[in-house]
């Protein structure tokens, strides 16, 4: 599943995750800590949708 | 001037610009807000836009006078109040920066330095102190940008709030705050209501005497109540006032005819209506009416099988930023082949609970009896 940032449009994509934070590829949304933030605009989980 | 006994206003007016951002006429100019906070160790609170840097360090150099400062605490870093963040640094050696850690690549990008010795990278929930006066940082990504942080003082209930609450018009021009706040707002700001939201959720477990904003006045009691209330109301997309803009894009003035039509049909019924001629207006002062009233009425002439450039501009304008929760009537005119309001209400898709009003009304060049009648119809449906 992907997972978009409404304010900027930056993707969370589960399969690839973010290693650059930490996190690794396949990791679910939902199982993401719940201060993640969108890398680009700084939002919270809160204003990303299924993309 | 005084904010309160420790903090000291230093910002500048500036009456020499046209267009704010490039985009937004500032008649009345606008003021590049700075304060300082003095204590045993002595913060200021954002810099200036690139003209007004000697001004700012003078007054600066007043209010210190004989200290030096231990922080420059930047909030935001638009260019009107990052510009001149590289004189007080090389004026005050000692001093550093204190920001978010998404502000400092921006500030690396803007002007080639990010002052990698001299910073300190602050997040939600962290807290300097300057002696008595303790700041703590409160998160605010994309209002309305991502790096954005407010500052709270707990000492003297004071909210930094960046550009948040921030209106056009210098400091020497007096008016009352809504008007240009609220086209500030919906023109710099509007699209970002639930990130708005999130600030004003944390914003509302402070006690607060005074909110210092990047422009415009510094607020305080019903001033301050007011433009809580506004914001929380604004940023929810939720109508301000009853009333209904008509919004007219003419050709040969038909359609501004039907316009003007349907506006008496609705004041005599006792509703308050605001015409904006898109073609000539300040496009941002017909975006906060249509974001201020409950009712908006598009009227626009077909123009090479589209719709007239103005209203698609307008239109534009609206859905980019988030505009939902109103009711709508549209207007069409067309010599030979109406498309406006096919149109129009393909541009409208995006936007979240519009209710579109029957009848659309198509004039066929002129108003006639058919239209005028549809017109009616239209004013009837809208009360």
């Amino acid at each position: 599943m992907k997972y978009v940032c409404e304010v900027c449009g930056w993707v969370y994509d589960e399969e690839q995750g973010y290693p650059e934070a930490g996190i690794a590829p396949g990791t679910k949304f939902e199982d993401l800590p719940e201060d993640f933030e969108c890398p680009l605009c700084g939002v919270g989980k809160d204003q990303f949708s299924e993309e | 001037m005084h904010v309160t006994n420790d903090i000291r206003y230093i910002g500048v007016d500036d009456h020499q610009i046209d267009l704010f951002e490039g985009l937004y006429p500032v008649p009345d100019g606008i003021s590049y807000n700075s304060y300082v906070i003095l204590d045993e160790k002595i913060a200021v609170m954002d810099a200036v836009d690139t003209h007004f840097g000697a001004a700012w360090l003078d007054s600066l150099r007043a209010v210190l006078d004989g200290r030096t400062p231990d922080y420059l605490i930047v909030h935001h870093m638009e260019p009107d109040h990052s510009a001149s963040i590289a004189l007080f640094m090389d004026a005050y050696p000692e001093a550093v920066i204190v920001a978010s850690a998404k502000a400092f690549p921006m500030m690396k990008a803007f002007f080639g330095n990010e002052y990698a010795e001299r910073r300190m990278i602050v997040k939600e929930g962290d807290v300097l102190s300057l002696g008595r006066h303790r700041l703590s940082f409160i998160a605010a990504p994309m209002v309305h940008w991502p790096e954005v942080i407010m500052t709270y003082d707990q000492l003297d209930q004071v909210l930094f709030s960046a550009d948040g609450f921030g209106k056009f018009g210098a400091l020497d021009t007096e008016d009352e705050w809504a008007c240009e706040a609220r086209r500030y707002y919906f023109g710099i700001v509007g699209k970002y209501g639930a990130q708005v939201q999130s600030v004003l959720k944390k914003t509302s477990a402070l006690e607060l005497r005074a909110i210092c904003p990047l422009h415009g006045p510094v607020l305080k009691e019903e001033q301050l109540t007011e433009a809580l209330r506004l914001y929380d109301l604004w940023s929810s997309y939720q109508p301000e006032s009853k009333g209904v803009l008509i919004a007219h894009a003419s050709v040969y003035g038909n359609t501004r005819a039907a316009a003007e039509e349907l506006a008496r049909l609705l004041e005599e019924k006792g509703e308050k209506v605001v015409l904006q001629d898109l073609n000539r207006c300040d496009i941002a002062e017909a975006v906060e009416d249509a974001f201020r009233y409950d009712r908006v009425v598009l009227a626009a002439a077909t123009y090479n099988a589209d719709v007239f450039p103005p209203m698609r501009q307008f239109i534009t304008w609206l859905t980019e930023r988030g505009y939902r929760n109103r009711t709508i009537g549209l207007i069409e005119n067309g010599s030979w082949a109406p498309m406006a309001a096919k149109v129009m209400n393909g541009l409208l898709q995006s936007c979240k609970d519009i209710t579109l009003l029957e009848p659309v009304v198509t004039v066929r060049s002129a108003l006639n009896d058919e239209s005028r009648q549809a017109l009616a119809a239209l004013a009837e449906a809208l009360l």
